[in-house]
Order: C-alpha cells, then sequence, then structure tokens
C-alpha cells in the first residue's frame, strides 16, 4: 500500500513537473509572492518564451 | 550468499536475453508473439543498464555524488532546480520522446521486423543511450552548457558554428517530413480532418482559460482539453457521415499541406500563450498516456505478428522507400535507436535539473531505453497487419498502380495476397473511403493501435481507435510543427544576428513575420514537394530526415568522443568513436548512394537525368512539362542538401580528428573545460 502510495505521488509530482506546475510554486516561493491571475502571468510568459526557444525532439 | 544469488540472478536475466532474441532471429515460416520482441528489448535493456550504464557512469565518468551539480550550485528556481530523479526521468523522457521511434521502425517494417527490431535494441543500448547519456554528462559538469557551446569550446569556433548551421537545415527537413505524414494520414479523411481542426479551437479555449479564468491550472485544464478532443473524436464520426458537412472536411493533399502550412505560420507568430502553449501541454499527457495504453494493450492482448522477419525487399526494391537494408534500415530508424536531436534535449532543460552526479545515469541513459522500448511497440504494432494490407496502404501509387484493383495485383504479386474488397471492408470498419496509397506511416501505425485496443475493448470501437490514435499522431507532430518553426525562426535570426544586430531581436514585428513566414517556406517548399511526388514524398524526404538525424549524432559523438579523450587520452575512446564510426558509416553511404546511385529511385540525380531524357524525347506528355521540370528541379535540390549535409558534417569531423590528434601526440592542451568541484551541501531527503 506504502508503495502504490509512493508511485501515485511520483506520478503526480511528473504530471506537476510537465504542466510547469511545480515551477509556478517554486516561482511563488522564491518572490514570496502568493498566487494571483497576474503572477501566473508573468511567470507563465518567462517561462513559455524560455520553452518555445529550444528545439523540441523529433 | 546475496552475491550469489545476485550474479545468479543476472545470469538468469542474460539467459533470457539470449533465448528471446535467439526465439525471434531463428524463427522462420510461422507467426511469433509480439510479446517474444518485448521480452527480448526488456532484458537488453536491464542488462545494458546495469552492466554497460554503470561502467561508463562509474569508470569513464567517475560521477560523484560529493560534487554539486549545476541544479545545486546556480539554483535560481526557474531554470536551475534540484529535481527528483524519477520526476526528471519522466520529464526527459517526455521532452525525447517524439514521433520518431513511432513513424521509422513503421516505415523499416517493409524489410521484416527483424532488421529494424534488432537494430532498435542493439543501438540503443550501445549508441543512443551512450550519446544521449555523455552529453548529460558533459553539459551537467559545464554548468548545462549546450551542444553548440560545448562544441565551440571543445572542438573550435568552426564546428559551434556548424553545428548551429546543420542543426537549422535539418529541422527544414524534419518540419517537412512530419507535415507529410500528417497530410498523407488526413487527406481524403473528413473524420480524422474535423477531430484535428477541432483541436484548434479547443487549444485557444484552453489558452483563454488559463489565462484569464483559471491561471496556473495546467493539469485541470488538460482534462477538460483532453475531454473535448475525445468528443471531436466521435463528432468527426457523425460528420464524415453527413452529406452536407463531410465535403467540407473532405482534402486533397495539396490543400492540406497549405492549410498545415497557413497553420504553421499563425502558430510561429501569435503569442505563445495562445496556441502553442495548452496545445504542448495536451500533448504531452495524451503522448505519455496513450504510450502506456499502448504497452498494457500489448501485455494484455498479446498479438502474433504477421509480418515476415525478413521480406523480399531487403534487397533494396521497396515500395516504401527504395535502397538495401544496410544503410536504409539503420537511417529510417533513427529516433528508437539513435538520435541527434536527443543530444539537443540532453544539453538543454535536464542538466539543469539534476540534484546528484549519479541521477544522470537513470536520466541520460534509462530515458533512451524507455525511447527505444516505444520503438518496439512501434515495431510490433506495424507487424500485426497483414503483410499485404501493410503494402497496401504504405505504397504509394506510382510504384503499385493507380487503382485498387492494380494495386492488389501488384502486391499479390510480391507474395503477400490482398484483395480490393478486403482493404474496402477494412476501409469501412474505421470509417475511410479508402486505405490505399496512405503513405508515411501513420495511418498502418493507427491501423495497428486501433487492431490493438480493440481487440481488448471491444471490435465494434475499431474506428473509434483508428481515429483516436491519428488525433494522437497528428495532435503532437503538429505540437513539433508550430514549436519547431518558432524554434527555427529563433536560429535564423542568432545567425542572421551576426550579420546585422537588428535581425537578432527575437520581439522586433517586422523580424518575427519575415522570418516565420522564411522558415515555413522553407519547410512548406518540401512539403509540396513530398505531396505532388508521384512516389508519395516519403520516398525521398524520410532519408533525407534520417541522414541529417544520423549526422547531426554524428556531431554530438565528436564533442563526447573529444570530451573523453580530454579526461582519459585513448583508454576509453572506443565508447563513443564505435558509434561514431558506424554512424558514419551509414551516414555517408546512404548519402553517397542518395545522391549518386545510378538507380533512378534511389539516387536523385538518376531520378533526375532519367525525367530529363523522357522529357527531352517526348516520352511525357506536354502538359505534364511543368510538372516533370519541377520534379527535375527537387532532385537536384535533395541532392544537393544531401551533399551540404555531408560537407558540414565533414568540416566537423576534419576539425575534431586535428584535435584528437594533437592531444593524443601531446602537442595540444588537453585541459577539461569542466566547472570547478564544489562540495555538495543537497541531502537526498531534501528531493
Amino acid at each position: 500500500m506504502t508503495r502504490l502510495r509512493e508511485i501515485a505521488r511520483l506520478l503526480a509530482g511528473i504530471l506537476r513537473e510537465l504542466s510547469d506546475e511545480s515551477a509556478y510554486q517554486r516561482h511563488l516561493e522564491r518572490h514570496g509572492r502568493p498566487h494571483s491571475a497576474g503572477e501566473w502571468r508573468r511567470f507563465s510568459e518567462a517561462r513559455l518564451r524560455e520553452k518555445y526557444s529550444r528545439p523540441k525532439c523529433c | 550468499m546475496k552475491r550469489v544469488l545476485a550474479h545468479v540472478g543476472w545470469a538468469a536475466v542474460a539467459l533470457m536475453a539470449a533465448a528471446c532474441l535467439a526465439g525471434i532471429a531463428l524463427n522462420r515460416g510461422e507467426p511469433i508473439n509480439g510479446i517474444w520482441l518485448l521480452l527480448a528489448a526488456s532484458c537488453m535493456y536491464v542488462l545494458g543498464f546495469r552492466f554497460y550504464g554503470k561502467f561508463i557512469a562509474a569508470r569513464v565518468m567517475a560521477l560523484n555524488d560529493q560534487r554539486a551539480t549545476p541544479a545545486e550550485r546556480l539554483r535560481d528556481g526557474i531554470d536551475f532546480e534540484p529535481t527528483n530523479k524519477w520526476i526528471l526521468l519522466g520529464h526527459h523522457f517526455a521532452a525525447i520522446a517524439g514521433p520518431g521511434p513511432l513513424v521509422g521502425p513503421v516505415l523499416a517494417a517493409q524489410f521484416g521486423y527483424l532488421p529494424g527490431t534488432l537494430w532498435i535494441i542493439l543501438g540503443a543500448v550501445l549508441g543512443g543511450a551512450v550519446q544521449d547519456f555523455v552529453i548529460l554528462f558533459a553539459s551537467m559538469r559545464r554548468d548545462g552548457k549546450s551542444l553548440g557551446q560545448m562544441a565551440r569550446e571543445e572542438i573550435g569556433r568552426v564546428g559551434g558554428f556548424t553545428a548551429l548551421l546543420t542543426v537549422l537545415l535539418i529541422m527544414i527537413i524534419l518540419l517537412a517530413v512530419v507535415a507529410l505524414v500528417v497530410v498523407n494520414a488526413l487527406k481524403g479523411s473528413p473524420w480524422g480532418t474535423f477531430t484535428i481542426v477541432a483541436t484548434m479551437p479547443i487549444a485557444v479555449f484552453m489558452g483563454l482559460y488559463l489565462r484569464y479564468w483559471r491561471p496556473g491550472k495546467v493539469r485541470e485544464c488538460s482534462v477538460i482539453g483532453f475531454v473535448l478532443v475525445m468528443a471531436s473524436i466521435f463528432v468527426g464520426q457523425a460528420v464524415s457521415q453527413s452529406a452536407a458537412l463531410a465535403p467540407w472536411f473532405t482534402l486533397s493533399g495539396m490543400a492540406l499541406a497549405i492549410a498545415i502550412i497557413v497553420y504553421g505560420f499563425l502558430a510561429s507568430a501569435l503569442p505563445v500563450w495562445l496556441l502553442l502553449a495548452p496545445r504542448g501541454y495536451l500533448s504531452t499527457f495524451v503522448k505519455l498516456g496513450v504510450l502506456l495504453l499502448l504497452a498494457a494493450g500489448i501485455l494484455i492482448v498479446r498479438p502474433q505478428l504477421q509480418l515476415p522477419a525478413f521480406t523480399r525487399f531487403v534487397d533494396g526494391s521497396g515500395p516504401i522507400f527504395a535502397g538495401k537494408i544496410f544503410p536504409f534500415c539503420f537511417i529510417t530508424i533513427a529516433c528508437g535507436a539513435i538520435s541527434g536531436f536527443h543530444s539537443l534535449i540532453s544539453s538543454g532543460t535536464t542538466p539543469k535539473m539534476i540534484a546528484k552526479e549519479w541521477h544522470a545515469w537513470p536520466v541520460g541513459y534509462g530515458s533512451m531505453l524507455l525511447e527505444s522500448f516505444v520503438a518496439v511497440m512501434a515495431m510490433i504494432a506495424a507487424s500485426v497487419m497483414q503483410p499485404g494490407v501493410f503494402f497496401a496502404v504504405n505504397s504509394p501509387a506510382g510504384i503499385v498502380g493507380t487503382t485498387p484493383a492494380a494495386a492488389s495485383a501488384t502486391i499479390t504479386a510480391w507474395g503477400f495476397p490482398v484483395t480490393p474488397a478486403e482493404m474496402q471492408t477494412l476501409a469501412r470498419s474505421v470509417g475511410e473511403q479508402s486505405l490505399f496509397y496512405r503513405t508515411g506511416g501513420a495511418p498502418s501505425l493507427a491501423l495497428g493501435m486501433a487492431h490493438i485496443f480493440a481487440r481488448g475493448g471491444g471490435q465494434a470501437l475499431v474506428g473509434f481507435w483508428y481515429h483516436f490514435a491519428i488525433m494522437f499522431e497528428a495532435l503532437f507532430i503538429l505540437t513539433i510543427l508550430d514549436a519547431g518553426t518558432r524554434v527555427g525562426r529563433f536560429m535564423l535570426q542568432d545567425l542572421l544576428g551576426h550579420v546585422w544586430p537588428p535581425l537578432g531581436r527575437t520581439s522586433w514585428m517586422p523580424g518575427v513575420i519575415g522570418f516565420s513566414a522564411a522558415i515555413v517556406a522553407a519547410w512548406g517548399y518540401f512539403l509540396c514537394q513530398g505531396v505532388r511526388d508521384p512516389l508519395g514524398g516519403i520516398n525521398s524526404l524520410w532519408p533525407l530526415f534520417g541522414i541529417a538525424n544520423q549526422l547531426l549524432a554524428a556531431i554530438a559523438l565528436c564533442v563526447a568522443t573529444t570530451i573523453l579523450i580530454k579526461m582519459h587520452n585513448a583508454r576509453y575512446l572506443w565508447i563513443t568513436s564505435i558509434p561514431l564510426a558506424w554512424l558514419l558509416l551509414v551516414t555517408f553511404t546512404a548519402a553517397w548512394q542518395k545522391i549518386f546511385s545510378p538507380i533512378p529511385a534511389i539516387g536523385f540525380l538518376a531520378q533526375a537525368d532519367k525525367l530529363e531524357s523522357a522529357l527531352r524525347s517526348g516520352a511525357i506528355a506536354a502538359s505534364k512539362a511543368v510538372e516533370t521540370r519541377a520534379l527535375i528541379f527537387n532532385a537536384r535540390l535533395d541532392a544537393a542538401l544531401c551533399g551540404v549535409f555531408l560537407v558540414l558534417v565533414a568540416t566537423i569531423l576534419i576539425d575534431s580528428v586535428r584535435v584528437w590528434a594533437g592531444i593524443l601526440r601531446g602537442r595540444r592542451e588537453s585541459a577539461v573545460c569542466e566547472a570547478p568541484f564544489v562540495l555538495s551541501q543537497l541531502r537526498a531527503e531534501e528531493l
């Protein structure tokens, strides 16, 4: 049961990382700001600019 | 006692690998179960990971968890962030898994399932995973530097510039070829076209949802997007059966090509949050979900392989692409065995997120083995079809005949029986008007996947599963297309910014429009060339892409070899130089044959000469003269492009050999350009 819970936690972690939600959380913690629409937009614009300037794999 | 048991366990895995490989290699005449391929691959991966990968990690790289990684030293919470190794493995795998490992094996199945499968397994264990791992390690020890930066520092300025130019040219060919795969999958298919068109407003809706309604809720938004996409597959079926709506979505190859070119331009020029990003999130989740579903489907259904181990086309007379098993099998399957593009990912985000040096072993080496596993699954999905059906779907009209009767007769004469009635029944069962001449690999992969999924979940749903698979392939191919166009624009601006600095400004609107148009025009030209090609386009474009991708791998291996020589002199040179030598042999042979082979089906120049002679002798009708002249020009252009790839890689190789010889003879400084050692303060429980 503990093992299953660990796997579920891991899968959720991968999904959070892929969806940039972990990175957003880190961004909020780093700047000590609460979540808001404006904050997400600021984070998202910088994140996506960086993400979409690198080649995607074939 | 524990040690003895471990030795016995590993000996059992090795025996199992040998037995499975012998089973699939020596079996002739009888269909074998796909599970044998999965077992052989799994055992080889486990052995390769545990012994070869660990040997490289411990002896060659001397990975050291006491040494702080860039993620710890340069931690900024944005790019540099220590990440749990399994989460990072999932992240890295999602980044390297593209359409290549799915489409390449399907096309290479024309030689039979065996050559491609062996190349996928051995190529990944001894070449692909080594390349990804060494480049990841090198970048991690150099503060997350890119392949181009490392090439410039370790080899020289020529190497760095050539690497950038090569990547740009490869991107153009890659985008053209993946767009062609989508065009061939959707032409004359209202159901498929509607589903893909529907993903665009869905992506825009997701973009607005994320920006204005529920900012930051990416997973929630992706679930809604997924439900909408699934609904669009059901609506697509109704559209395909509607006399009023079906004609709107029944498009020719050229109409689809133009639509995709316009889409590529808009996606590159529009704000990223509106279309690219939501589509990218959705595509990543769908991709991982479908790969898991396919693995589960194969394990549950345990399908029999209908294709033989070898087909008669090993002699080079194949209808999907011309050329003998050597070298063409090894360039057709690139991403599942070794892919140059992975070196760009391994020197991109991943090295900046590694918490401990030993994590590079599962992330770099292990992720490539997973990618290879995906390629084996694609090979199984392609091989579960009757061979006659497989060749009817994948052969162009220019080879097998322009009517279903003629095509069936040609394919049956090859020894793979198929009838027009059989193909018609199959087409109806998946809601298509015809499945003949669907070159490109995507439709046959979708048929194979639908066959596996439907056996696990009811034959009545075979049409749904087919279009689900087409949606899955097209969704993430289009994601590569729009993101690739944007990246291509940045690269072009980066190159031209050296000539005149304002051209390098990525936010300058005339530049955005002009450079987006230039990149779209470049890949759009090759796409239209593929659509017009009577041999289906894949015959000329996929080998070009394969050659280009493998040449990029050769560049990465040149950088990796230089680093290993600087670290250990000639002692571990063989680890990267053997795969490098093999790739150079394969790609230079393939490129030479594609340019100079006297057989028109293989050599671009021979093809141009043949068409020119036919034009001069009047064998081609006057109404076809303009089209034929375009084909002649295209064949010469492809030959020239192939030549440019060879010259670029030869330049880097010569430059590298000069550096290697200097170091080995003691005439050149062999200092590695690694970041200095800093003691790690990071504890495992922090991750």
